[in-house]
């Protein structure tokens, strides 16, 4: 584990070099995610001009539920982004056989592999906009309420890794699964707003089998005040670390299929 | 001109070779959709229109707004990777010219997504979402008319942000930001009716709202009577702008390659 | 050092129709074909041993070779690698080998080479005496200096190729894997990389698996062959041995006025054959023989004779010649020989 850890910093460390030897790239990359982000906080902002709540949810409650989405996507964003580049960069050239033959664990060294720099503007945007929705939450924010809302974003961030992880897996048998992981990945657009705008039908699929809904929604419900949502709330680490174990399980699954048929 | 209809017919070949990303796409429109459905349903719960416009009428300008996003940007992402890895020297020894080729198969491509993808996702979207024809027929034929100019301008602003990868490195944040800022400003997210004042103001001056916002406030009514000829024109001269911008662009940018090897 | 027994991999090919309605059809029922890529074989390889693994494209070279490092878990049969089943236990076995996989760098693409030999250096938990003293040692043998401040990306063939290299040998690994070392080298880098193989097989007592196209790779590093085709190892011993054996092949090549419709005369018939021709030239003939049955000297007077001969070139009897022979036609007509006496 030690080991890891530091090859981790190792592996950090030279992607950072990297990112600094462009440092103009590492700026248009921070500044347009940070601007797509902005696109859609905008919007929401433009609609609340007109309207003054959402199903019961005001301007701030949205703009909370976006902030926890952003900042936990930017987890992944910026130290996963690699899961999903496994079909066409890794399997298809090839590339994922020099993986294997390192006395690390492929996975480890797949993920170690890169660190994107756009994620760190999904971060920013991410802790603006919670900075600028939390004072108007009712609530008193003490250690612990910051705690676990910390909590919360990584579990967040882990569900979006651990969703991509999953799909990605797929490259396994069929080389390529980058469209599905992408079709699955737009599935968290529903994750943005409140799950109580959508049928039933929805909600349910966006709780129980892709569980998107435990990237932003129901985290946030926890620290607003008769959403109704809090012990559901409560489960989001249980199942970021649930839907964890089962990626990797699918990952390693995968991985055999691969090495007894080496496509 | 023959050559260059080939090369929109292959890439109709080539675009329905590529089926799991045709599933992809379809699936996530649905997805998109729906997530739009809902949103603006939540939003009209306890209201009847917006800005003088009711639910029936926001739904139809968000989808076909939605819609028209997808053809206003172009093959820039194809230019900008021919000038990234140098192949541009070699396109441009080519019995053709590159941009023209570029913008040949951009069309084959959009004809081909009209027809298997924007075309059904179209009618279920007439059936299932309460989105609605225009109100008159003039209307209706005034709307392609924009919308083609509309196309013809996000294509050549695509392309013109293109060429400046010749200058840049990271065509991913290049793309992306194009992409926001896009969709920001020429309505695609939302009627520029909704927009503050201010923000209206400085958009009349940018080419984006010609791109989604006039065509498809024109199929939905918003725009009405001498206001739609006016916006007509302004779309007419801003496609003759970027017509012009992109040539000079082009040109300056193929003699850095011709002088300076790239 | 390596010990293969019996060894086989089968592939499962899913056959589809093409089209959308075989896409459909592929989800309900499917058909397999069976592809038998290696087809039970055997070798053992002592420790310091340098082989060269060759055979034609699609052979199995390159199966077996996956079979060896742990990518690839065969179908039946068993490797043991220094004691460790490769495909069972492939991070262990992964930490003793070293390999080189043609133009795929294992390398980091975009960090200079000396940071990525950093990064090695952590992953195989090299001590970092031995680090600094093997690093020293190649950088001196494959001239490295100026590199090592390059990222990998910006390099030409030959110096990647020259840092992939010292990168594969960099944990003083027991089992190196080297396929294609060379492709697309000029002499001068050839030459570097074949003497630090060596080098280090006489240093270290590397075993090292060579496979490679280029027979004068084999010729200058390995003592022993092993030559696989259509999945089975059809020869299997020394280089000295396989030239004693077939070394009596020759091979002239004439360049006639006109050569469209050359028969052999009848008293070559028996003792040479023509070999197929390589381009569609309708000067040019290749014969081939055994120095056992008869002498160049007789064939050239013989078709001289019978022919007008505007030129002709002997071909040595190169490892290339004889390989090219073996899995070419020459195994099966050893074969037919063997039935005939």
């Amino acid at each position: 584990m030690k080991r890891y850890v530091k090859l981790y910093y190792l592996f950090c460390k030279q992607n950072l070099k990297v990112m600094m030897e462009y440092r103009l790239d590492f700026l248009l990359g921070v500044l347009s995610v940070m601007l797509q982000q902005f696109a859609g906080i905008f919007f929401v902002k433009i609609v609340f001009d007109h309207i003054e709540q959402l199903n019961g949810w005001t301007f701030y409650e949205i703009l909370f539920i976006y902030g926890i989405a952003a900042t936990g996507r930017s987890i992944h964003h910026i130290f996963f982004d690699n899961l999903w580049t496994l079909g066409w960069q890794y399997i298809r050239p090839g590339k994922f056989d020099r993986l294997l033959i390192r006395p690390i664990n492929p996975l480890f060294h797949f993920i170690a592999d890169r660190l994107q720099q756009d994620g760190f503007g999904q971060l920013f945007i991410g802790i603006i906009v919670l900075g600028t929705a939390m004072p108007h939450l009712n609530i008193t924010w003490g250690f612990m309420a910051y705690f676990i809302l910390v909590v919360m974003i990584l579990a967040s961030g882990f569900i979006f890794v651990a969703v991509n992880l999953f799909f990605a897996a797929l490259s396994f048998w069929m080389v390529d699964s980058l469209p599905i992981v992408w079709t699955v990945f737009n599935l968290s657009d529903f994750a943005r707003y409140p799950l109580t705008i959508y049928h039933k039908g929805i909600r349910q699929l966006l709780t129980w089998i892709i569980p998107y809904g435990f990237t932003a929604f129901y985290p946030a419900a926890y620290f607003i005040k008769g959403s109704g949502f809090k012990n559901l709330a409560l489960l989001t680490p249980f199942v970021a670390v649930v839907s964890c174990i089962a990626a990797y399980w699918f990952w390693k699954k995968g991985l055999r299929a691969f090495t007894s048929t080496g496509s | 001109m023959r050559k260059y209809f080939e090369f929109a017919r292959v890439q109709m070949q080539v675009h329905a070779a590529y089926s799991a990303w045709f599933w992809a796409n379809t699936l996530s429109v649905l997805l998109r959709m729906l997530v739009i459905y809902f949103f603006w349903s939540a939003v009209y719960s306890n209201r009847a229109n917006i800005e003088g416009l009711p639910f029936k009428g926001m739904i139809t300008y968000i989808i076909i707004a939605m819609f028209l996003q997808m053809f206003v940007s172009g093959v820039g992402k194809e230019l900008a990777h021919t000038i990234k890895d140098g192949n541009v020297a070699i396109e441009l020894m080519r019995p053709y010219h590159l941009i023209t080729r570029l913008i040949a198969m951009d069309m084959g491509d959009k004809v081909i997504y009209f027809i298997r993808g924007a075309l059904p996702l179209g009618i279920l979207a007439y059936f299932f979402l309460d989105v609605t024809f225009p109100q008159t027929w003039l209307s209706g034929i005034l709307f392609l008319l924009s919308a083609l100019l509309g196309i013809w301008i996000g294509t050549f602003f695509d392309l013109l942000i293109a060429i400046l990868a010749f200058w840049t490195i990271n065509l991913w944040g290049l793309e992306v930001m194009k992409e926001a800022v896009v969709s920001f400003f020429s309505g695609a997210l939302v009627p520029l009716i909704l927009f503050p004042e201010w923000f209206q103001t400085v958009s009349l001056f940018l080419p984006f709202q010609a791109m989604v916002y006039v065509p498809v406030a024109i199929y939905t009514g918003i725009l009405t009577g001498t206001d739609v000829w006016m916006a007509l024109g302004s779309q007419f001269i801003w496609a003759c702008l970027l017509f012009v911008s992109l040539r000079v662009l082009w040109s300056v940018a193929i003699k850095k390659v011709t002088i300076f090897g790239g | 050092m390596i010990n293969v027994q019996n060894l086989s991999k089968h592939y499962k090919i899913a056959k589809r129709d093409p089209g959308l309605r075989g896409a459909i059809k592929s989800l309900l029922y499917r058909k397999y074909e069976i592809k038998e890529a290696v087809k039970g074989i055997d070798f053992q390889i002592e420790a310091g041993e340098m082989v060269g693994y060759i055979g034609a494209n699609g052979a199995g070279k390159s199966t077996t070779i996956k079979m060896l490092t742990g990518i690839l878990t065969p179908t039946s049969g068993e490797v043991k690698v220094n004691g460790i089943i490769p495909y069972e236990n492939r991070q262990k076995n992964a930490s003793h080998i070293g390999a080189v996989f043609g133009q795929r760098t294992q390398l980091f693409w975009d960090i200079p080479v000396r940071e990525s030999y950093e990064l090695l250096k952590h992953i195989y938990e090299i001590p970092q005496k031995q680090y600094e003293e093997t690093l020293a040692e190649f950088v001196e043998v494959l001239h490295l200096e100026p590199l090592l401040g390059i990222p990998v990306r910006q390099l030409s063939l030959g110096q990647k190729m020259r840092c992939e290299l010292a990168a594969a040998f960099l944990h003083r690994p027991k089992v190196v894997y080297l396929d294609e070392p060379t492709i697309g080298l000029d002499v001068a880098v050839k030459v570097r990389i074949r003497n630090f193989i060596k080098q280090m097989n006489a240093r270290y007592g590397t075993t090292v698996i060579l496979t490679t196209h280029d027979m004068q790779d084999i010729e200058e590093i390995c003592q022993r062959i092993i030559i696989i085709d259509d999945g089975t190892v059809i020869y299997d011993g020394s280089i000295d041995r396989i030239k004693s054996q077939f070394g009596d092949k020759r091979v002239i090549h004439f360049e006639l006025e006109n050569a469209s419709h050359f028969t052999l005369p009848g008293r070559l018939v028996h003792d040479a054959e023509i070999l197929p021709k390589e381009e569609e030239d309708p000067h040019k003939v290749s014969i081939t023989f055994s120095s056992k049955d008869i002498t160049g000297a007789e064939v050239i007077s013989i078709i001289m004779n019978h022919y007008p001969v505007v030129d002709l070139t002997i071909a040595d009897p190169k490892i290339e010649t004889i390989v090219e022979e073996i899995y070419g036609k020459g195994m099966k007509k050893e074969v037919r020989h063997e039935e005939v006496f």
